[in-house]
């Protein structure tokens, strides 16, 4: 038993911050060497430190909702391994029905061993170029198993006692269609984790393992105390949500698949509770289970406790329950790929939507869902393909009290950690030209504080080699962006595809696309709701907008009771004023 | 007589280098005036004169170089008091500078608005042009589009104006065409051409540097003019050049045309001056370390090169332009102690800078800080600090410390201010491991030169943390950076982007691409009065494994890519590559991204003056016994004046050495020595400085 009272609060701090240290430290050894833009130019991958009973310390997390779910990666290669577990083994698991999200993001662990004794495992996880199965990039949108989607990885060693499991990564590179990007992000993993191990066992000499033992065990019990409180602080009830998908079960009834769920607050406690929740489906959007606990942190820390650390102590008062079978808890065997984006987006929603009942001050305004498209090309240079993710089509971030929304930062699942591609350097790579890259005017949610804009993106096909997996995001009346407390919701984003003939499909449903030359894709990503009734946005801001271009003269009148006149771009006050009144009139 | 003159204009004070013909350097520390900062350099000139029994016309007058730096870029753009600003890009492209590419820092706060836009979008003005990805032009600008949207941006009241078009790098012809376009029209506007400021691939990296260049250039240039003509006017008929922020300088007509690239004008020398420093025990491997009120800068230095970095951000406005990589951080004399929401003693970022200050100046502070904290510890003299011109309020620092600090964590006020230490220490370690051991070094084969008002207090401690074994300090070290400036050559960096796989060069290109750049090169330093003779020229590639997105800059010996060139390219590309990053990729394809090219100017030096006369007796230099506190707790310490020690001389630790502005900290463990530049050493008791000197010098081959 280590001797918390005793335990030096100095010393705290510090061990505290260098362990943090360490997971940003094995963050930019990957950032540094990636050959993959998802890793280096995305940033999508997280890295973390978990102690001996499994339990995470310290993490940096880039894309959050790959963080959540670390703890049931590391829980699985334990079990498996149990005993069998050896200084210079590195493990790996990507099958989202052993613990990871979904199939495309890997994650490789390694067990840190301090005088002969297993003192902590490391994790990286990050989302790979590609997994193999059928459709492009990672990504399968006719999948209709988890068998499609790619390659299923059980927890193996890449490594066993420091020695290279030759037959496991032939296995690996071989099912997969770009085993040079694979490789060497799999190699960047196992270097980070090296990174990690080294910088640990100077920790542990530096301070000795009883004191640093000592660290974590205080610092998750003040971490967990934190979020107790924070809880404390929301007012007891059961307070209900339900949100749908964006996938249309049945074209005549336009039904979709729904989340449901209900958080009971009791004392210094909380249940997530998911009873109702839709059946899971043969299409890539369920849940894991995983994936489902990670988005509920994301809804949670979002909210009531952005500046609590996440670890094991602040994540441990929240309970999770998704019934066997439905779409956040998947029998195993269902496609899972889409759940990082459009189901955590899915999640969060309900989340927000519901703990807006009872602490609607803390809570945001719906973001745009990723209304997007990956796929794969030849880049003639190089001769050989490469994957990419549009990441252009970010849209708009929800408005909150006293806060506008954020511009071109969804989805909710990075909150803002990934980043877009460079223009340039996606025409020198793909043979694409982007004709358009800029906000969409007209696309947020009105408000007294307004969401953050979506953008606009046109993207030209320069030869026919690019296979293109498109996913509609937030692209209808009822999955648009929410707006909260009188904020409007933001108007639906729109994807289209128009061929060099002049032909024009509007794309509603996720699906894989071979476009010909000089076949333009139109995305038009959804902006962020707003918060708060419009007409009180103050007559000055809203002007500003139309002066940016980004309200038109039309929407300033209709939705914010703004008369601007477009000749002279002046605000006609009196008019205005008489506009705010006589709604003020009729509202009551 | 002749001087040679480095200054630091900051806002709190002016640092001066005063350098004779023979070399010897005399240094000044004089109050600054934000109001006024040519004022205040000259009130700070005459000073410096009057201690040569000279006037300020007499001194300026025998002054043939002033090498400055300031922080007048850097503090207009950290208080949003720049030019009023448009930019012009194009049409489809209109917000890539504010969207920031999608990024925020911190995710989850729902309680948090983007940086302010340098640009608003209403000054944005979108203009019909396209160059494709080989820099082909595909929509020209029509003579009507070129008219109307002129117009516009004059009519807009834009007095500077940044261009920034896609693919610019490649084919800067429209940008050319619409900055003299607008010159044309309005002589006095200040244009900024992405093309010219940053010719590199990445869209937001170049232009929010050009943004930022637009924004701060005007200011800049109108206090350079302002004074240049001051001090033309007080006598001065010398050479007036600027510190840039890789750390070379360049005469005034670049700093009023690109004030971009003096945005780091002040910390960027501290790192020169600290090489000079280890020169002097033939130490090329030195980490630099300047610990002031508000922050802390290090920076690495590996074989005489000062690391350089394109992934600046200031203020959350990027700048991709090449920058001395100093690593900043809000750990200074100044940086607020408090106890956080979880009950962990925290240390900054936030300061109390020079205004109010810490609790112990007596100015209004009411937050304790670290410099209240190494009062409370017995590092500081209450009543000898600045020479005894501030007296240092010591009762109500312990009363900040008590209410503020040691209540909430149920412990002494002593204790409480000596965790405060170990917890900036803490900080600065860190500060040093990204700089080091996160990019591949072991700081346990540098010198760490530490400078700065706080510096030297806390040197020793982080030396043992990091096991580091030597620590030099410099003679004034609260004035390294003036002394930086004067130890500066002239330099200016040129990129060429040339995106090809290395199997693909072609060897003429490269030859033509580099001859562009030498002869700009050339053409400056010529006009900034260096002799052929003194102009160097570094050729480099930046080079990756093909697919991946960060290259490892490669120095070539000459612009012949011819096969042979292009295999010593690759054999030293893959070696970089393994030294950085773990692994290499023998067989992979390889292709160069930007060709680069640094013109250096040598300028003739000040050398340090040795001073062996200094005599005289260790005990004279006693000043008296005080107790300080260190990790085995309270100990009575020698204290002695360090403007009395003679040269060579020994101190075993604990005991601390006093300095006009700053204390030397000689933790236990520890020895001093006195060199005889009357530098300070410092390093571990029982060992020998010429057994660490070897070591140092063995681990550096």
């Amino acid at each position: 038993m280590t001797q918390v009272d005793s335990l030096d609060p100095i010393l705290l701090t510090v061990i505290t911050n260098r362990l943090e240290g360490i997971t940003r430290e094995m963050g930019a050894g990957m950032l540094r060497s990636s050959r993959s833009p998802i890793f280096a130019e995305n940033r999508d991958f997280v890295t973390a430190i978990f102690d001996r009973e499994l339990r995470m310390v310290a993490q940096t997390a880039y894309i959050p909702v790959l963080m959540g779910a670390s703890p049931f990666a590391v829980r699985a290669i334990s079990d498996r391994f149990a005993e069998d577990v050896h200084e210079g083994d590195v493990m790996i698991l990507n099958d989202p029905y052993h613990g990871n999200n979904h199939a495309p993001d890997i994650t490789v662990v390694k067990p840190v061993f301090f005088a002969g004794r297993l003192q902590f495992w490391v994790l990286t996880k990050g989302h790979h170029a590609d997994i193999g199965g059928g459709g492009t990039a990672g990504r399968n949108p006719d999948a209709k198993t988890a068998w499609e989607e790619g390659l299923r990885i059980p927890p193996a060693r890449l490594y066993q006692s420091g020695k290279y499991n030759r037959d496991l990564w032939e296995m690996i590179l071989l099912n997969v269609r770009l085993p040079i990007l694979v490789e060497g992000d799999l190699q960047c993993q196992v270097g980070a984790c090296n990174v990690g191990e080294r910088a640990l066992w100077e920790l542990l000499r530096h301070y000795g393992c009883a004191e640093v033992d000592a660290a974590m065990e205080e610092i998750l019990r003040r971490s967990e105390a934190q979020m107790r409180q924070r809880i404390r602080e929301i007012p007891e009830g059961v307070y209900r949500a339900e949100r749908p998908l964006e996938h249309v079960l049945d074209k005549h009834s336009g039904k979709r698949p729904t989340i449901r769920l209900q958080i009971e607050i009791h004392g210094n406690e909380m249940v997530f509770d998911f009873a109702g929740t839709d059946a899971q489906i043969p299409v890539y959007y369920n849940s894991s289970f995983p994936n489902t606990v990670s988005s509920c942190y994301i809804g949670l820390f979002s909210t009531i406790a952005s500046d609590i650390k996440v670890n094991h102590g602040s994540m441990r008062p929240l309970l999770v329950d998704a019934p066997l079978g439905s779409l956040v808890n998947p029998r195993e065997g269902a496609p899972t790929t889409q759940c990082t984006v459009a189901t955590c987006g899915t999640i969060v929603e309900a989340i927000w939507l519901a703990l807006a009942q009872a602490v609607p001050h803390s809570v945001q305004a719906g973001w745009a869902r990723s209304s997007a498209g990956a796929g794969a090309a030849l880049n003639s240079r190089s001769g050989r393909y490469g994957a990419f993710i549009l990441h252009f089509t970010k849209g708009g971030g929800g408005a909150t009290f006293g806060f506008d929304g954020w511009s071109h930062i969804s989805p909710v699942s990075s909150m803002g950690g990934s980043r877009v591609p460079d223009p340039e350097l996606h025409e020198l790579t793909f043979p694409h030209r982007i004709l358009r890259y800029e906000y969409q005017n007209d696309s947020a949610g009105a408000g007294k504080w307004r969401g953050g804009y979506g953008a606009c993106v046109w993207l030209q096909f320069n030869d026919a080699t690019t296979t293109l997996s498109i996913q509609p995001g937030s692209c209808a009346e009822e999955t648009a962006p929410f707006g909260l407390a009188g904020g409007r919701a933001a108007p639906p984003g729109k994807i289209k595809m128009r061929s060099a003939s002049g032909e024009v499909i509007e794309v509603s449903e996720a699906g894989l696309y071979h476009p010909r030359q000089g076949d333009v894709a139109e995305f038009y990503s959804a902006g962020g709701g707003g918060c708060g009734d419009p007409y009180e946005r103050p007559v000055d801001a809203v002007f500003d907008d139309v002066v940016a271009g980004l309200v038109s003269v039309e929407n300033a009148a209709r939705q914010y009771g703004v008369v601007i006149d477009p000749k002279t771009v002046t605000v006609d006050l009196e008019a205005s004023q008489k506009m705010r009144q006589r709604r003020a009139l009729v509202d009551v | 007589m002749s001087f040679k003159l480095g200054v630091d204009v900051g806002g709190t004070f002016i640092d001066l280098a005063l350098a004779d013909q023979t070399g010897q350097c005399r240094l000044y520390k004089t109050l600054s005036d934000p109001e006024d900062l040519a004022g205040a350099l000259l009130a700070g000139l005459e000073v410096a004169a009057r201690d040569q029994d000279l006037s300020l016309l007499q001194l300026l007058s025998q002054t043939e170089l002033i090498v400055h730096g300031s922080t007048v870029a850097t503090n207009t753009l950290l208080t949003k008091t720049g030019a009023k600003t448009a930019l012009v890009t194009t049409q489809g492209f209109r917000d890539v500078l504010n969207m920031r590419r999608g990024l925020r820092a911190n995710l989850y706060d729902p309680k948090q608005s983007p940086p302010v836009p340098l640009i608003p979008r209403h000054l944005i003005f979108p203009v019909e042009e396209r160059m494709d990805s080989e820099g082909k032009e595909l929509l020209e600008i029509r003579e009507d589009a070129l008219r109307r949207f002129s117009a516009s941006v004059i009519a807009s009241g834009a007095e500077s104006i940044a261009v920034g078009f896609l693919f610019a790098f490649l084919n800067s012809s429209h940008e050319r065409m619409v900055g003299a376009n607008l010159n044309k029209l309005k002589p006095q506007l200040h244009v900024s051409l992405s093309s010219e400021v940053l010719p590199e691939v990445r869209l937001y990296e170049r232009v929010s540097t050009t943004a930022v260049n637009a924004y701060v250039t005007p200011i800049l240039a109108r206090y350079l003019e302002s004074l240049e003509r001051r001090v033309k006017q007080a006598g001065f008929a010398g050479k007036l050049l600027i510190m840039q922020s890789n750390g070379g300088v360049a005469s005034c007509d670049v700093g009023k045309r690109l004030g971009v690239g003096s945005i780091l004008s002040g910390p960027a020398a501290g790192p020169v001056a600290a090489i000079r420093y280890g020169c002097i025990y033939g130490l090329a491997n030195v980490i630099s370390l300047d610990m002031g009120g508000t922050s802390l800068d290090v920076c690495l230095i590996k074989n005489g090169e000062i690391e350089i970095t394109k992934e600046m951000e200031i203020d959350g406005y990027r700048i991709a332009l090449p920058l001395v990589a100093v690593h900043t951080i809000g750990a200074g004399g100044g940086s607020i102690v408090k106890v956080d929401a979880r009950g962990l003693l925290q240390v900054g970022p936030e300061s109390a800078g020079s205004s109010p200050g810490p609790v112990c100046y007596g100015r209004g502070g009411k937050q304790p800080t670290i410099t209240d904290a190494d009062l409370l510890i017995g590092y500081l003299d209450p009543n000898r600090f600045w020479g005894g011109r501030l007296e240092l309020d010591i009762a109500a620092a312990q009363d900040a410390f008590r209410r503020q600090v040691a209540e909430r964590l149920g412990m002494d006020v002593v204790r409480a201010a000596y965790g405060a230490f170990q917890v900036v220490n803490a900080n600065m370690v860190d500060a040093i491991r990204e700089v080091s051991v996160r990019r591949g070094h072991d700081p346990r084969h540098f010198l760490l030169v530490a400078a700065g008002g706080a510096g030297p207090i806390h040197a020793s401690a982080i030396a043992r943390e990091l096991e580091i074994p030597l620590v030099l300090i410099p003679r004034d070290a609260s004035v390294m950076c003036a002394v930086g400036q004067l130890l500066s050559d002239l330099r200016h960096d040129f990129v060429r982007s040339y995106l090809t796989a290395v199997d693909k060069v072609d060897p003429d290109r490269v030859h033509g691409l580099f001859a562009e750049m030498s002869a700009q090169a050339i053409e400056t330093l010529r006009s900034e009065g260096i002799a052929q003779e003194n102009i160097n020229l570094l050729l480099s590639a930046d080079v990756r494994y093909l697919g991946q997105f960060t290259e490892v800059e490669v120095p070539l010996e000459n612009d012949v890519l011819t096969p042979e060139g292009i295999e010593r390219l690759l054999s030293e590309f893959h070696r970089r590559h393994e030294a950085l990053n773990g692994y290499r990729m023998a067989s992979a394809p390889v292709e160069i991204v930007n060709l680069r090219l640094v013109g250096t100017g040598i300028v003739a030096k000040p050398r340090f003056a040795s001073d062996k006369s200094r005599g005289g007796q260790l005990s004279a230099a006693l000043i008296g016994r005080r107790e300080a506190i260190f990790e085995g707790g309270r100990t009575e310490v020698p204290v002695y004046d360090g403007h009395q020690l003679p040269a060579p001389c020994h101190i075993n630790g604990p005991a601390i050495v006093e300095q006009s502005t700053t204390s030397v900290v000689v933790e236990p463990g520890y020895q001093l020595t006195c060199d005889d530049f009357g530098n300070y050493l410092l390093y571990r008791e029982k060992l020998t400085l010429e057994d660490i000197l070897a070591g140092l010098r063995e681990s550096a081959k």
